[in-house]
């Protein structure tokens, strides 16, 4: 069992789903695979597709156009699986709270594991998340 | 007897190696581009991991065809690749192994491509249709520069190939000039065979979302990647040992014995590093077209050139 | 497969099903795209015969709940349309209340302003080429690309203590000085980075990045004026407009002689991305301009903001700004109690993402992620449209080829 554990916690594979920031966090995301941050030296590799992912990353308040694409994105990706809310937006909505178009703070929706709370975070901060997420979750 | 024990032996010898050379490839790549990158047994971590997943089958795929896919093509690979390093540590070989490969490996890589088919996603489709242009575009001149130098050894056998360089005390890329352009024909298909950029174009990430990777995770993600990465290795050793054998041009104990398989496997490494990852990291993706156009108007010439010269006995 | 449904003369209907179309769904969620953009194409083997463009995935009900803030509050609401162009935003937001309220910002805050405007414009292009070679597959320039980026990122946080986001403007002037020893900073930063984008010119050039950006997605001059584009994206079909050219604001006045216009006749998208490596060029030397002509004084007026913003009277204003995706407008209503009336925004990227539609038509599937990072695409800042019905009391957010009928209508 150690084995897998040790496993699963030196590759975590992310998979980012914007539904619906200003791009702020997002940009701040793909920046932590830049040779500054450099978060594949963690194992940590980028993946096109749900079904290759273990941590989803979300970042936006969630507007109603893309709930259901979110809930059916979040059951595409196989368990085991993390998820982490990246900026203020997804970890409590505002500064949108208010609106009606946002179906609420992801947590309404999805169980959340990690909040990375920043508008937007660093690079390491969110690097930071993903680590602890993916320890205490399969640690 | 003693056959089968080796023949056994050598799968998880491939798979091991495979993987570290995997590992050995990403590293090189990150570190080309002012990074860390990975650390080297990186690719094993991974493969622990994915085995470890929840195995989902899309609603819209064939089933069948979409569990069985990744176990073939993982079977065939891992054979393609035993069978030239099981040749090479008892020093045999059976006549006709070098097209077995050679099948093996085209067999590995349509697998890939039916199963990608087969899961009912369109950007599975896209990556079909991709993969088949791709393989009439380097399948033809690799087949036939080996052709050409099987025409020049008067053998099927792979064994046989690796032996007659040590009994001329040279590397088959300087006997003749027909060898020399077969060589390069086949280093120039590898990248194509191994799915790297530019000619990545049946996988491409941010254009089709991985093409027939696109439904595939867990178990079924792990032994396509491993087929991939065996599949690599096969095609790089097969050209370090059938062009470039080096201890034939030592005598001694560097000839015969474990440390002529050493030091081809160190020749397969360069390999591996000169033609998929330094493309990977120099080049940018190009399109279905304008590949096809350059399979067909460099390689396919000079594997004809080479047939031609070796038929005249050049 | 796609089916066809025409209509007879007896009045029933014939369906035709033609097994060569293949439906192909790009976005909302792709890797190719950080925003989402919903585009359903028709595709027969490689090549795109129609595409349908539907925004509205990042709806947040901004211009509503502007509504309801009071000006301070609308101001921070604002910079978070958009995280690459938030300086773009409130600069044009604090434009319009100075312009209400009659408040003139000292020249020292509007050199400032324009300074940090030039520094968004050099990020904002450094981002997209770097995404236009992660789309063409061609990572190491991805990655060198947005390491030089890191430069101008060091700056920001050194001046305004944000990488994003940075808060820079506030009514009457600027938050934030620039000391001596940060101009120096600054300067030697401008050298090192233009080293590193002639650089990034010369690999643009490369043969394989050439195959993929040559002849992709074009749109001719007529199509340009038709679709009234803006920005790069127009520069590059050879449109000549440049709002700080046309209509200067800030210190871009006084600066006029110090940059030129870039504009290129091919428009594709390798004439897009020439477009924003040359204003990378431009930037630098206004950067600089403006780090030699900086002139002494205050930052801002001597009277807090509260007070200021309620001196703000009942009016209304237009204000444009050149962001770095094309032109930006507002049109801001006050009430004279601190408040808004009506706050709308128009940003470069509704007219820019319909050109999509032209420019897709021809091309292959491998074009589109070329295509569409060549428009610079913020969805964040193009998803601001809602239709409300008053006789049937609804409100629902529209795509932009029901509202160009309904303009096309009235």
């Amino acid at each position: 069992m150690r084995v897998t554990t040790r496993s699963r916690i030196k590759s975590p594979w992310l998979f980012h789903l914007n539904t619906g920031s200003c791009a702020g966090c997002d940009i701040e995301i793909v920046a932590a695979l830049t040779p500054r941050y450099d978060v594949e030296r963690l194992g940590c590799i980028l993946v096109g597709s749900p079904r290759h992912a273990d941590v989803l990353l979300v970042t936006g308040p969630v507007t109603r156009q893309m709930l259901p694409r979110f809930i059916r994105v979040y059951e595409q990706v196989p368990e085991p699986k993390v998820v982490v809310a990246v900026g203020t937006c997804a970890a409590s909505g505002s500064p949108f709270i208010g609106s009606q178009m946002i179906e609420g703070p992801m947590d309404k929706i999805i169980p959340v594991d990690v909040y990375v709370v920043g508008c937007p975070p660093r690079p390491e901060a969110i690097v930071r998340g993903v680590v602890t997420a993916v320890k205490s979750k399969f640690g | 007897m003693n056959t089968i024990v080796i023949l056994l032996l050598a799968f998880p010898v491939v798979f091991f190696l495979s993987l570290l050379f995997e590992g050995i490839d990403r590293k090189v790549h990150a570190r080309m581009q002012k990074r860390i990158g990975p650390p080297i047994i990186q690719p094993f971590y991974d493969f622990i991991k994915l085995f470890n997943k929840e195995r989902i089958v899309p609603v819209t795929a064939s089933s069948g065809i979409f569990t069985a896919v990744p176990i073939i093509a993982a079977t065939a690979s891992i054979l393609g690749a035993a069978i030239p390093l099981a040749s090479l540590i008892l020093e045999t070989g059976v006549g006709g192994d070098l097209i077995l490969v050679l099948y093996l490996l085209v067999m590995s890589s349509v697998m890939v491509m039916v199963g990608g088919s087969s899961s009912g996603n369109p950007y599975g489709a896209i990556g079909f249709s991709r993969k088949m242009t791709m393989l009439i575009a380097y399948e033809v001149p690799m087949l036939i520069s080996i052709v050409s130098v099987s025409l020049n050894c008067n053998s099927l056998a792979y064994y046989n190939v690796v032996s007659a360089q040590i009994m001329a005390k040279l590397l088959l890329a300087f006997t003749r000039p027909s060898m020399a352009v077969a060589a390069v024909t086949f280093l120039l298909c590898i990248p194509a065979a191994a799915d790297a950029v530019p000619f990545d174009i049946s996988e491409a990430k941010t254009e089709i979302i991985h093409g027939s990777l696109v439904e595939y995770g867990g178990p079924y993600l792990a032994l396509i990647k491993l087929a991939k990465a065996a599949s690599n290795f096969a095609l790089t050793l097969l050209a370090a040992t059938l062009f470039f054998y080096l201890p034939a041009l030592f005598d001694g104990y560097v000839s015969l014995g474990l440390g002529a398989v050493f030091s081809s496997l160190v020749i397969a490494l360069i390999f591996w590093l000169l033609t998929i990852t330094v493309p990977r990291t120099i080049f940018a993706r190009l399109k279905i077209g304008q590949a096809f156009k350059f399979y067909w108007l460099i390689p396919l010439p000079l594997s004809i050139l080479s047939m031609a010269l070796s038929t005249l006995g050049l | 497969m796609k089916m066809l449904m025409t209509d007879k003369s007896d009045g029933t209907k014939e369906i035709q099903m033609d097994y060569t179309r293949l439906r192909v769904p790009f976005g909302p969620v792709h890797p190719a795209l950080k925003e989402p953009i919903s585009l359903r194409i028709t595709a027969r083997k490689e090549e795109i015969l129609d595409v349908d463009i539907m925004l509205g995935h990042v709806h947040r009900g901004i211009e509503a709940l502007a509504e309801n803030r009071n000006l301070v509050q609308a101001l921070y609401l604002v910079e978070r349309i958009c995280g690459i162009c938030s300086h773009s935003h409130t600069t044009c937001f604090i434009q319009a209340l100075e312009e209400i309220g009659e408040i003139k910002p000292s020249e020292r805050a509007l050199y400032l302003r324009t300074l940090i405007f030039e520094l968004e414009r050099m990020h904002s292009h450094l981002f997209l080429l770097g995404i236009m070679a992660y789309e063409v597959g061609f990572d190491t320039l991805f990655m060198f690309t947005w390491h030089v980026r890191e430069n101008v990122l060091d700056l920001f946080e050194e001046i305004t203590g944000n990488r994003v986001h940075h808060s820079m403007n506030t009514t009457g002037g600027v938050r934030w000085d620039l000391p001596p020893h940060i101009v120096g900073k600054v300067s030697a930063s401008m050298t090192s980075i233009e080293k590193s984008v002639k650089y990034i010119y010369d690999v643009f050039q490369d043969k394989t990045v050439e195959k993929r950006l040559y002849g992709v997605g074009e749109l001719n001059y007529s199509e340009a004026r038709e679709l009234c584009v803006v920005g790069p994206t127009a520069r590059g079909s050879g449109v000549n407009m440049d709002v700080r050219r046309d209509y200067p604001y800030a210190a871009y006045g006084e600066l006029k002689k110090g940059f030129s216009v870039v504009v290129r006749e091919s428009a594709d998208a390798y004439a897009r991305t020439e477009v924003r490596i040359l204003e990378l060029f431009e930037s630098i030397n206004i950067i600089r301009t403006i780090l030699d002509e900086l002139p002494n004084g205050p930052i801002s007026t001597e009277e807090s903001v509260l007070k200021l913003m309620r001196i703000i009277p009942e009016g209304e204003t237009v204000s444009m700004v050149e962001a770095p995706r094309g032109e930006l407008l507002y049109f801001v209503k006050t009430n004279g109690k601190e408040g808004l009336w009506r706050l709308k925004v128009r940003t470069p990227t509704i007219p820019n993402v319909l050109g999509l539609k032209p420019m897709l038509i021809g091309c292959e599937i491998a074009d589109i992620p070329v295509t569409v990072a060549s428009i610079d695409p913020c969805m964040a800042c193009a998803n601001r449209i809602t239709l409300v019905d008053p006789d049937k009391g609804e409100a629902k957010v529209t795509d932009v080829s029901t509202l160009r009928r309904r303009g096309r209508k009235q």
